[in-house]
This record gives structure tokens, sequence and C-alpha cells, in this order.
């Protein structure tokens, strides 16, 4: 019987194996990146159609980012599960790897993706939209908050919806009644970041909001995943 | 035991009867705007506890589900969750008409984003997502168990809003932030009628709930027997 130290570190090298295994598929395919990158930029061209040249207010603008983030993190992060199923590979993943390990690493590399996403979407919105970041540390929380939120949202629905026999788009319908919390903090904290006179303490209640939520979310996607997992 | 379960519906459907006359023929004290809107109290206020009761009951029975994987409980979490989303909408459909009419009267607004309504709004799409789920399993077993970590899972956020919401725009409800309770506003009369109002609304959920399980059972068994 392993010590707590060594059962620590098994279970980190299990879900970093996991991860560095997403990382290399990716790597190879380039799909998911490829995908949410098209999407982000596509939707925001519409976007910047539909709303003409002229200047966008800050509450329109954090509106904006954020559905444009969350649909890409609807639309690309759902297919992790999805894959190992098609592809026949999911007995083998269960007999080498608990759930739990095999999990954190599907979360960590869903992490990755939606922080490229967030990456690209706040650059193109500087560069097509003309939007100023007013406090760029609190902005950065909250995307990184936001992220943690979401990517434990998405990768358990994701395995919810991998084991359903009639597919289609299932992810947006179960993931956007249940962001609606996360999705209200995120958007008030990044007004505040884009307005003029922005501080911490301006955004104090979103923020825990958004710790708790990401704590509860990832916490129940543990608790609930081993249900999942074990078919 | 038929003839107890005989003996409570009939129960819950003579004290519904004598509630909705109660609830209808009483003298209440006007005021103004509220005028007789103010009997819609017997019937919103209720339908939420109500739809609460039946929201914890079906993540009672979706927790138990996934503890013992029994099909019972699964049966139970999805019918609750039925009556819940039923009295849900019935409890908005009296909450849009009360508003519009006295908070709303002569501003055109159906929907204001009251804290409450939001969190109720939520919770119906939750449990359209958990039907449409549901229905896009063709196995029981797995059926039941994903639509029960669904149901619980999406359950959690819920809380949130109760923090959240209120932040964006203030409640008009009763005890929210800076109104008065409940207590301190509702003539004594109302009370007589709320309190059993919110039993009988209650028994009804009971009636209608063991009523969908009952008929659940009887088309399992005629699923799996197909001689019967």
């Amino acid at each position: 019987m392993p010590g707590f130290p060594t059962a620590m570190a098994m279970w980190i090298h299990g879900a970093r194996a996991v991860l560095m295994k997403e990382l290399r598929m990716e790597w190879r395919s380039r799909h998911a990146i490829n995908l949410l990158f098209m999407f982000v930029l596509s939707s925001l061209l519409l976007v910047v159609f539909a709303l003409g040249t002229g200047q966008i207010e800050p509450p329109l603008q954090a509106a904006l980012l954020w559905i444009v983030i969350v649909f890409s993190a609807a639309v690309g992060l759902g297919r992790s599960f999805l894959a190992e199923e098609e592809q026949g590979t999911l007995l083998l993943l269960q007999v080498n790897v608990p759930g739990s390990q095999v999990l954190a690493g599907k979360l960590a590399f869903n992490l990755v993706l939606i922080m490229a996403v967030m990456s690209v979407t706040v650059v193109a919105f500087m560069g097509l939209m003309g939007m100023r970041i007013v406090h760029a540390g609190l902005l950065l929380a909250t995307l990184g908050l936001g992220s943690v939120g979401l990517a434990g949202a998405t990768t358990l629905l994701g395995a919810l919806i991998a084991k359903a026999s009639a597919r289609g788009p299932l992810l947006p319908v179960l993931l956007f009644p249940m962001l609606s919390p996360l999705f209200l903090s995120v958007v008030r904290a990044t007004q505040e970041a884009l307005t003029e006179g922005a501080t911490w303490s301006g955004s104090a209640t979103d923020l825990t909001a958004l710790v708790g939520f990401a704590g509860v979310v990832n916490t129940a996607a543990f608790l609930l995943f081993e249900y999942v997992w074990t078919d | 035991m038929n003839r107890r379960y005989t003996l409570i519906r009939n129960v819950v459907f003579v004290w519904m009867t004598l509630m909705i006359l109660g609830a209808f023929l009483l003298n209440i004290p006007r005021i103004n705007i509220l005028e007789h809107t103010a009997r819609n109290l017997y019937f919103h206020v209720p339908m939420w506890f109500t739809m609460m009761a039946a929201v914890l009951v079906s993540a009672w029975y979706s927790a138990r589900h996934l503890k013992t994987g029994s099909v019972e409980s699964d049966i139970r979490a999805l019918q609750s969750a039925r009556v819940a989303t039923l009295f849900g909408v019935l409890g908005l459909a009296t909450g849009i008409l009360w508003s519009r009419f006295t908070w709303y009267v002569g501003t055109d607004v159906w929907w204001n984003f009251d804290p409450r309504q939001t969190m109720a709004a939520v919770q119906l799409l939750i449990y359209g997502a958990y039907f449409v789920l549901r229905s896009s399993f063709d196995e029981p077993v797995r059926r039941g168990r994903i639509a029960a970590v669904y149901n619980l899972f999406a359950m959690i956020t819920v809380p949130f809003l109760l923090y959240i919401l209120p932040r964006q725009r203030a409640s008009l409800h009763p005890g929210a932030d800076g109104n008065p309770a409940f207590d301190e506003i509702t003539a004594p009369v109302m009370r007589l009628v709320f309190y059993p109002a919110v039993l009988g609304f209650i028994g009804l959920f009971w009636v209608l709930y063991t009523q969908r399980v009952r008929m659940a059972h009887i088309k399992n068994r005629l699923t799996s027997n197909p001689e019967l």
C-alpha cells in the first residue's frame, strides 16, 4: 500500500499521461484547435458585420466576448470523450487509468483549449472591435476563473453525451442553463475590467462567485464522474 | 394500502376544493393597485413552494438511483421532475400575470428579470435539458444513470443565482433585500387560506406524482412483458 505522497504522485502521473496523450493526438490532427480558431474568427466576423463600424460600448463588448467564448466551448469541447467512444479506445483507457485521473487529464486538456480560445478571442476583439483593456489583471483573473468553471462543466457534460445514442448538438442544450451563474459573473467582471476606473474591489463579489462556481462544478464533476465512467 | 391511498387522495381533493372556495369567497382587505389580485397569493406562492419540494424530491431520487441503481428511483426522479416542471410553469405564468398588472402596471412590461423569476426560468431550462438528454438514450439503464448525473450536476449551480442575481437587479418580492417580509404585510384572513393552500398544493403534487409513478410502473411492466 503506497503512502499518501506516493499515491498522490501516481495520481498526478496518470493524469499527466492522459493530458500528454490528448495533447499529442491534438498535435497530430490539430482538429479541435483549428475548429475552435475558425469558429471564433467566423462568429466574430458575423458580429462585426452585424454591428457595423461604430464604436461599441464596453458592456456590449463584454457580452459579445463571452458569447463567442461560451459558444465556441460548446461547439469544440464536447468531442473529448466522444472521440474515445468512436475510435474504440475507451476500453483501453478504462483498463489502464482510474476514472478520476482520466477526468483530470481531459479537464486539463479542455482548459488548455479554452485558454487558447480566450486568447484568440481577446486579441481579435482588441484588433477588430477596438476593445480597450483598462484593468488587465482583473480581466486575466476573470478569464482564468471563468475557464476553470467552463472546463469543469464541459468536460463532465462531454462525458455524458458521449454515452448518448442520438447525439446531435446536445452539449449547448445541457451546458447553457447550468452556465448562467458563471456567465452573469464573468460578463459583469469583464465589463468592469473594460471600463475606466476599474478596481479589484468593484468586482470582488463576482470573483468570489466565480471561485465558488469553479470549485463546486469541478468537485461535483469528480464526484459524479465515476458513475459515468464505470459503465 | 390501496384504500389508504384513495383516502389520502380524496382528502387532498376536498381540501383543495375548500381552499379554492375560500380563496375566492372570503373577504380580503383592499389595497390600492393590488386589489383583488392579492388572491393570487394563494396560488402563485404555494406553486413555487411545491416546485421546490418537487425539485428536492427529484434530486433525492437521482442521488438514490446513482447509489443503488434501482429503476424505481429513476422513475421517481423523472416523474417528480415532470411535476416540478408543471408547477414551475404554472408559478411562472401566475407570476407574470400578477406582476404585469401590479408592479409593472402602465409600463407594458411582461418580463423584467426579477431574480426569483430568472432563477425559476433557469431551473425550468435545466429540466428541459434533462428531458432532452433522456430522450437521446435507447438503453434504459444507461439513460437512468446519465440523466441522474446531469440532474444533480446542473442543479448544484442554481443556488449560485441566489447570490449573483440580487446584485444584478433588486427583487420586488416581499422578504427580498429591503422589502417588508411576508408576515408584516399579509392580513390574518389571508393567512387563513394561504397556509392550507401551501399544504394543499403539496398534497396535489403528491397525488399527481404518485399517479405518474404508478402509470410508469404499469407501462414498464407492459413493455417488459409483451404478452400482458
